[in-house]
């Protein structure tokens, strides 16, 4: 590579054919090129009658951002894209982590310089933590095709690689739809509100866009008493019923009982998971010895109340 | 290609170095001379290869490894925890299965996605022998089917023969085989013995129309029992997976009654009840290869084991049914026993609070005591 120093106008940005990263904060980049200026040159190439950047985007945008101008660049000779493509790789590969966006691009374009199927798995899945399979291949590309709109927000949410998956099996609009429902959560509730949207649209074989269209869950888009927050909940509420009616109902009775007997809050009575067994867990503390005979006539008196037997469930005893 | 049309052959059989020499491989590369072959030092990078293919359980099914069995062939089936078992050893002499049911669990608990039959048979007899002498004071019930169908590879194995002539002498030993196919050619050879016993999956037959991809029919199955049951042999039947899905009343109930029709009640050995259950891994497999099926979005709950299960009224409801079917069907004397459930929901549904595997061991065994 031979260096060289150029201004940083006559370079053609508009061309990203290397480029791997796209969500980034120049922040503290520019407060350093502000102290010590750039330190490491760019890498660039060129293609087409133009000057294009290998390596070194961030550094580029936040020069451009202060009119640092001319940049000191190395100028890889490589024709070949494929080739080429392995300087801005290894050099990041050798420097940090990459992010599950950039991974995906870099999967994307090793396919589109032509790089092997079995070679991308083979050779470069391990150098990414990606696990050797086509099936993660597939994975990937699908991620790297998604809108601009849905990277940024899988960036931002630092979304896990499942839940992404998730949003893979989604179209496009429907991908449009759901981003509002997942952004006021974190990973774990993102995942559940996706996984109960997606499989309740192949249990009522229907489409995500036409249960989101439901009055039901346009009744929750609506209210205005609801902050963001309150709605994904509701509409995770509402997927979960969906999904398990009959364990909702069971609760539900369980509840209704409860209140119909007017059990008081500090004893706590939890079924067993599921209603697998037919124990009931009765918690109570109590502060005092006449705090503790205070709660067990309390129990007592519940116990011989007709409503009682009904908050256990209706199996046979063992 | 369904067991009906014609029986499994491989695309290309791949046989380790070490396992040339063995009397069943060369068996097998006679029975099935047409098959491409490809001797390889080791099954290792092909396996890797597989796995790393977009869907290495359907590739997996179309070729046939020859390999050596370096651990133990006999096992403990391994139950799920928290569940009654029922004291059942396997024999792994195989793995894998050329069938391609929605629901198998192979898909997700095998690494190696290759039908794969072990041929250092005299390491299986000798271990057989071993592990039999140990277990003397009591009727042992084992079987060939738990990680690959007992028969779907028997054509080109024979497998069947050998365990019948080698368990028809241990008496204290209830030998299953245990098939969704009709490959009953060389089980027709062999002469019935009281302790080996013939099971064919069952189910309804819509389940088995759309989710026993490459199965044959549950008239089929029964028919083929039928042949065997009327030539003296004990048979059996698991109703395993019982699927929940509109109609399954009447799906089940055909089937049981078919079953009642056709084969002897004196000559079934026991019937056995599963519901659907499926480790969490195992739902993206399913989504992915079977994304038409309906049958892993039912309401489902996480069991005291980690898996997926039906809600457990709805359990009951289905198992109390299917008593109900085989009640009616003059199936009411045949041991039932229940397949990975709580004590619970065996005295709901059997009156029988089994204190654990060994109760329900002597369940089963109970009417062939006097083989001993």
């Amino acid at each position: 590579m031979q260096s060289a120093t150029i201004p940083i106008k006559s370079l053609f940005l508009d061309d990203e054919r290397f480029r791997i990263s796209y969500f980034f904060s120049l922040d503290k980049l520019i407060q350093s090129l502000k102290h010590i200026g750039l330190v490491q040159p760019p890498i660039v190439a060129h293609r087409g009658g133009h000057t294009i950047l290998v390596s070194g985007w961030k550094r580029v945008m936040a020069c451009r951002e202060i009119s640092l101008s001319p940049l000191p660049v190395f100028v890889l000779e490589e024709e070949d894209d494929l080739k080429a493509f392995e300087v801005p790789l290894f050099e990041n590969l050798a420097a940090r982590e990459m992010s599950l966006l950039e991974k995906a691009e870099i999967v994307l374009r090793l396919k589109k310089f032509g790089e092997g199927e079995e070679t991308i798995v083979k050779r470069y899945f391990p150098l990414l933590a990606i696990p050797p399979t086509l099936q993660s291949m597939d994975t990937y590309l699908s991620i790297a095709e998604f809108a601009p709109q849905i990277k940024k927000f899988i960036h931002d949410k630092n979304m896990t690689l499942v839940t992404a998956q998730l949003i893979s099996e989604l179209n496009p609009l429907e991908r449009n739809l759901v981003i509002p429902l997942l952004e006021p959560f974190g990973q774990n509730k993102q995942r559940e509100l996706l996984e109960g949207l997606l499989e309740l649209s192949r249990k009522r074989r229907i489409p995500v866009e036409k249960l989101i269209s439901s009055q039901k869950i346009q009744g929750v888009l609506s209210s205005e008493k609801l902050s963001p927050l309150q709605k994904s909940d509701q509409i995770r509420e509402l997927l979960h019923r969906n999904m398990a009616p009959a364990v909702h109902a069971w609760k539900d009775t369980l509840d209704s009982t409860l209140k119909k007997l007017r059990w008081p809050r500090e004893i706590v009575v939890s079924p067993s998971p599921y209603f697998e067994d037919n124990d009931l867990e009765i918690k109570f503390s109590a502060k005092s010895a006449s705090d503790f005979q205070k709660k067990l006539s309390k129990l007592e008196d519940l116990a011989a109340k007709d409503d009682f037997p009904g908050i256990f469930p209706p199996y046979d005893d063992d | 290609m369904t067991m009906t049309e014609s029986q499994f052959y491989p695309k290309k059989i791949y046989i380790e170095k070490q396992s040339l020499s063995f009397p069943l491989t060369k068996k097998i590369l006679k029975k099935a001379r047409q098959v491409p072959v490809e001797v390889i030092k080791n099954s290792s990078e092909l396996i890797e290869r597989l796995n790393a293919s977009r869907d290495p359980v359907s590739e997996g099914k179309e070729l046939l490894l020859l390999t050596r069995q370096s651990g133990e062939f006999v096992k403990p089936c391994p139950c799920t925890p928290h569940h009654i078992g029922c004291n059942y050893f396997i024999i792994n002499s195989a793995m894998n299965c050329p069938l391609n049911c929605t629901y198998c669990i192979l898909q997700h608990y095998l690494t190696n996605p290759l039908v794969t039959v072990f041929v250092n048979t005299d390491d299986l007899w000798n271990q057989l022998d071993l592990f039999l002498s140990r277990q003397r004071k009591r009727i042992l019930r084992i079987g060939t089917g738990e990680l690959t169908d007992s028969l779907a590879l028997d054509h080109i194995t024979e497998h069947s023969q050998e365990c019948i002539s080698y368990f028809k002498k241990k008496t204290h030993v209830l030998f299953e085989i245990k098939t969704k196919t009709v490959n009953i050619g060389n089980i027709l050879k062999a002469k019935p013995a009281e302790n080996i016993i013939v099971a064919w999956s069952l189910n309804s037959p819509i389940i088995a129309r759309d989710e026993e991809k490459g199965c044959p029919s549950i008239e089929e199955r029964i028919a083929a029992s039928r042949i065997l049951a009327l030539k003296g042999f004990r048979v059996a039947f698991h109703f395993d997976p019982l699927i929940l899905y509109p109609g399954w009343e009447e799906g089940y109930a055909w089937t049981v009654h078919r079953l009642f029709r056709e084969v002897p009640v004196s000559q079934i050995a026991w019937i056995s009840l599963g519901s659907f259950r499926f480790p969490p891994d195992l739902k993206p497999i399913i989504k992915k290869r079977f994304p038409a099926t309906q049958i892993i979005y039912e309401e489902f709950i996480r069991g005291k084991d980690g898996k997926y299960r039906y809600f457990k009224p709805h359990r009951l409801k289905q198992y109390k049914t299917i008593m109900d079917f085989i009640k009616k069907g003059r199936g009411g004397a045949v041991p039932i026993y229940l397949c990975m459930e709580s004590r619970n929901i065996w005295k709901e549904v059997l009156n029988k609070k089994p204190k654990g595997k060994e109760t329900v061991e002597t369940l089963i065994s109970l009417p062939f005591g006097s083989i001993r």
